[in-house]
């Protein structure tokens, strides 16, 4: 090994705490961007091949005429397949549980040519077994449903029997949504099974078909087939249609694998900048302290071109020492990431594979930042001048009072070593700057990650505690009278009952977009309405839509548009824009629609209010033992499974602040260290006075700690408007992902920085009481 | 008397590779005298500065310093010791780059007195620095850098002044001003003056030359008539 590889070894053995912090940070840099990147080149492959084996559907058309709809289609040029199903949500009865339940037929014997399931237990429908139903694995695992076991589900003739045969799971519930309105659901509240088809549609009341899926050639996308079909779709009076992309399921997850592709890029790049900003104050500081062996070597005969490589090789240690274990780590975690979410949300089809590229990528990156961090102090080191080198230089910085001390004269008279903090700071002015965009770098990190917990636990809290105010939702059977619904009021523990008709309607205004109306009673206290300006309540002219509506219609208060439901159209006014965090429907007043349509509409649910104190058991129990009740929901039981999945949240937030707190650590270590040990000299000089150590920790300390304050609210903000950005990526029609972040969240963050600044100064402090005040007092400044 | 070293040892190091710095050193400097320590590179001349200025410690022997004794001294009482008794003036200054010559003076006075800031000015303008007191370091020569660091080191009003190497960075006729004044201060104010040097020539203007080699002492005479700072010539 040449004697200059052994001097870079045994230079960064020297300073292997202030290298260990780099590595570290490279290392977790690396890990993240191999590990989301793999995640997401899973998932995604995972999802692709689950949905070419399954044969998954390109688009889906229901209601209208879907007979004719498909006979048109499959003369389309692209078309493969197209299949005929009923679909129909009908109530369950699991055990004692009542739940809206949905029966989606399929062929007996034979998988359909569309969407097919991969049969997870026991064996596919037999048409030897009428009534032998796959009961779809989400709701299989929650009610413990295994071959053999039964269930009940109603009918128009009335709670019939099915058998399970097996359980299923299928390209179109791997995320199980009811409809694009409703991405959230519980297994409580929905649970799909596969039925044979005449069963589905003696369930379903109906003798024809009542859904259209199709397939394209391949399963390709094809946007301009899909463009086309979907416009023969509204002439035939359908009432819902979606594409592949917009499929329930599939959007949700598509959601989720953003988050992913998110997590590849942003949080791996914020690591390696904080990577290169500890690098680069390290080197400069080093190559300062070097110069005389530097002009040594080039008074010696080495090279300019020598003397860049050696000081190069400072960025390429720790770029390879954090980046090859880094990126090994990540396609590891990757593996058991994807292993997890596979299974956690049973996908058909796992796919976990070597993307030997993520790996490449992973180790270049860490090593280019790395490098890309020493090229300008290592220039500097081979363009210095050797006699100029050789005899040192006058001490860096100075000369003049600190900008606040110039702003504000009356500054010049503050403690001696406030003075010196103040002056500190504008010292070595490029690392002032580096440690404070470590600040702000450690900030954005840790808000970017508790902006989003913030505003999920405000976005549920703004759904479910001041928007929804039932206590609980009772499904019926089938429509029933508004006026039977306060017969539910009467019952014992229940405060106030109110009907709710809710139904799929197309809103179109040149565009359509395909919603949910909710039809609630005009002065309705079980939904409050949001808009830009506040509060209002229901109107009692025209409907409430939500805003994404506005923007995907482009309508206005006051346009008018064409409502369309079980194909009867009117035309109504927009009579304002609400802003809700998820879904986007329309609602309307009940007296209003009925004098619209000329009929006194049904109810299909009721919003319960239970009475303080009631024993919500028996209540319950009261409700779903009557006839006409198909379900009840509580309120609550939706708010607390999400506040369950919230734990995962919870936990990528703790493991993002562990981050930020590593990576500010390992930032502010460096900085600050390099501070400590350019003052050498300095505090040795004020030792050897009689000053006490204390007294210079402290000196230290406050100069330390304005930088870290300057970087706080910089921090804060950038931090901010990170988060902003990030959470308004996840934005669709679907969901309102608006930032909010509590104040005790920016406080916090900031206090916990402080806190981090101090402790990263702690081993330079403690450096202070080994100094050889002797040697030092004696040595030449550098 | 200012300082009194009986059988001091210094050694560094153990066993087969252990440097005797200094071997068994006996000496008494009386207060007040100008002192003049000599001898070549690796002598012991800074290691003996060091001892008497409670920046280091001895390895054996008494070591006692305006009647103090520095032996086994803790941190704390040492770190009392140097802002008491001593002051330092080095070879390179050793300001501090962000203070002006008075706050580097008035940093060191605080030490000792509530607000050092009349004090400080009134050591600059002894050491004839009265028009650079709102200088910082980077303005200054390298005489007057000097300066600074000897009324640094009087502000606290130290009775030993300990010099190493005060004019090692300094061309000839600097040096020899900063000698000087180094010299009227000790005969206006009575500090006992300590000066490590190389320069065999500046004994001519001490008190006293104390003459060191391998760690001992070789020679320690009096100079019957020391000579102007001014006469100098080396």
């Amino acid at each position: 090994m040449s004697p200059l590889r052994h001097k870079l070894l045994r230079d960064i053995r020297t300073q292997r705490a202030q290298f260990t912090a780099v590595i570290v940070t490279i290392f977790l840099g690396v890990t993240m961007f191999a590990a989301s990147y793999d995640s997401y080149q899973n998932l995604s492959t995972s999802y692709e091949s689950t949905f070419t084996e399954f044969r998954f559907a390109n688009l889906t058309v229901a209601g209208g005429d879907v007979t004719g709809f498909a006979d048109t289609a499959a003369g389309r040029s692209g078309v493969e397949s197209i299949e005929l199903r009923t679909v129909a949500d009908v109530p369950m009865q699991v055990g004692g549980l009542k739940l809206l339940g949905r029966v989606v037929g399929l062929p007996a014997e034979t998988q359909p040519s569309v969407n097919q399931v991969r049969v997870a237990s026991g064996r596919y429908l037999s048409s030897a077994q009428p009534t032998g139903v796959l009961v779809e694995e989400h709701m299989a695992d929650h009610f413990e449903l295994t071959p053999g076991s039964s269930f009940e589900i109603l009918g128009p003739s009335g709670w019939q029997t099915v058998t399970t045969s097996g359980t299923a799971s299928s390209p179109e519930y791997i995320w199980p949504a009811r409809d694009r309105q409703e991405l959230l659901t519980t297994p409580d509240n929905f649970g799909v099974a596969f039925v044979p088809e005449p069963l589905a549609r003696q369930l379903a009341g109906t003798s024809t078909p009542n859904e259209a899926i199709v397939y394209f050639s391949g399963g390709a996308d094809n946007e301009a087939l899909a463009n086309l079909l979907l416009t023969e779709a509204a002439d035939s009076g359908a009432t819902v249609s979606f594409t592949r992309d917009e499929q329930p399921s599939n959007a949700a997850l598509s959601e989720d694998l953003k988050g992913f592709e998110e997590l590849a890029v942003f949080f791996p790049m914020l690591f390696l900048t904080a990577a290169a900003l500890a690098t680069y104050v390290m080197i400069s500081r080093l190559v300062h302290a070097q110069q005389p062996h530097i002009g040594v070597l080039l008074a010696n005969g080495f090279t300019r071109r020598q003397v860049l490589a050696h000081y190069l090789g400072y960025g390429v240690v720790p770029g390879l020492v954090g980046a090859l274990p880094g990126a090994v780590a990540g396609v590891l975690m990757a593996r058991i990431i994807t292993g997890f979410y596979t299974s956690m949300l049973s996908v058909p089809v796992t796919l976990v594979q070597f993307y030997p590229a993520t790996l490449v990528a992973g180790v270049a990156f860490g090593l280019i930042t790395s490098v890309l961090a020493v090229i300008a102090p290592a220039r500097s080191a081979s363009r210095l001048a050797p006699a100029e080198a050789m005899r040192g230089t006058v001490p860096a910085g100075g000369g003049r009072p600190s900008i606040p001390e110039r702003i504000a004269p009356p500054l010049r008279r503050l403690p001696i070593p406030w003075r010196m903090a103040l002056r500190g700071i504008e010292r070595n002015p490029r690392r002032t700057v580096f440690t404070v965009l470590g600040v702000v770098l450690s900030l954005t990190l840790v808000l970017v990650s508790w902006g989003m917990l913030d505003t999920i636990v405000n976005l549920m809290d703004r759904q479910f505690v001041e928007i929804q105010q039932e206590d609980a939702t009772v499904y019926f059977t089938g429509p029933v009278e508004s006026g039977d619904v306060a017969d539910l009021g009467q019952l014992p523990g229940i405060a106030e009952a109110e009907p709710v008709l809710q139904a799929p309607v197309v809103l179109t205004s040149g565009e359509r977009y395909e919603t949910a109306l909710v039809v609630y009673e005009t002065d309705t206290t079980m939904h409050r309405f949001f808009g830009e300006d506040g509060e209002r309540s229901l109107p009692t002219e025209g409907i409430l839509v939500g805003q994404a509506v506005g923007g995907l219609l482009d309508i206005a208060e006051g346009d008018v548009v064409a409502l369309t439901a079980a194909g009867a159209t009117i035309e109504v006014p927009i009579a304002g824009f609400v802003n809700e965090p998820l879904g986007t429907m329309a609602y309307v007043s009940r007296s209003y629609l009925e004098q619209a349509t000329g009929f006194d509409l049904p109810a299909t649910s009721a919003l319960i209010r239970y009475t303080e104190g009631s024993d919500l058991a028996s209540v319950r129990a009261a409700l779903v033992e009557r006839e006409s009740v198909a379900a009840f929901e509580d309120a609550n039981a939706l708010y607390d499974t999400v506040q369950r999945y919230m734990i995962l949240f919870y936990v990528f937030v703790g493991v993002m602040l562990v981050f930020g707190g590593a990576m500010a650590f390992a930032l502010i270590f460096s900085a600050m260290s390099v501070n400590i040990a350019e003052r050498t000299r300095e505090v040795a000089t004020l030792l050897a006075v009689g000053t006490e150590r204390r007294q210079i920790s402290r000196m230290i300390t406050a100069e330390n700690m304005m930088v870290a304050l300057v970087g706080i609210p910089l921090g804060l903000g950038a931090g901010y408007l990170a988060a902003k950005q990030a959470m308004a990526s996840f934005n669709s029609d679907l969901f309102a992902f608006d930032l909010y972040i509590r104040p005790s969240t920016l406080v916090i963050s900031g206090l916990a920085i402080l806190v981090v600044a101090l402790l990263s100064q702690w081993p330079g402090l403690r450096a202070i009481g080994r100094l050889e005040i002797a040697k030092i007092v004696k040595e030449r400044s550098l | 008397m200012a300082v009194s070293l009986t059988n001091v040892w210094k050694t560094y190091g153990e066993g087969p590779t252990a440097v005797h710095a200094l071997a068994g050193i006996d000496a008494d400097i009386p207060s007040g005298d100008f002192t003049v320590i000599l001898g070549p590179s690796g002598s012991g001349k800074t290691t003996l500065l060091n001892l008497i200025g409670g920046i280091d410690d001895v390895t054996s022997g008494d070591l006692v310093v305006e009647d103090e004794k520095l032996t086994g001294l803790g941190t704390d009482e040492r770190t009392a010791f140097r802002r008491n008794q001593v002051g330092f003036v080095f070879q390179f200054f050793n300001l501090i780059p962000t203070l002006t010559a008075t706050e580097n003076v008035e940093l060191v006075a605080n030490l000792t007195m509530h607000d050092g800031s009349e004090r400080a000015i009134e050591v600059l303008k002894q050491v004839g620095l009265g028009d650079r007191l709102d200088h910082f370091p980077a303005m200054l020569s390298g005489g007057e850098q000097q300066r600074v660091a000897i009324a640094r080191a009087l502000a606290k009003s130290p009775p030993v002044l300990l010099c190493d190497e005060p004019t090692g960075e300094l061309d000839f006729e600097t040096g020899r001003l900063i000698l000087g004044l180094l010299r009227r201060l000790n005969r206006e104010q009575g500090q006992t003056v300590l000066l490590v040097t190389h320069n065999a020539a500046i004994g001519e203007m001490a008190d006293r030359v104390v003459r060191l080699r391998s760690g001992e002492i070789v020679e320690d005479r009096r100079i019957a008539d020391p000579i102007e700072a001014g006469e100098l010539i080396w």
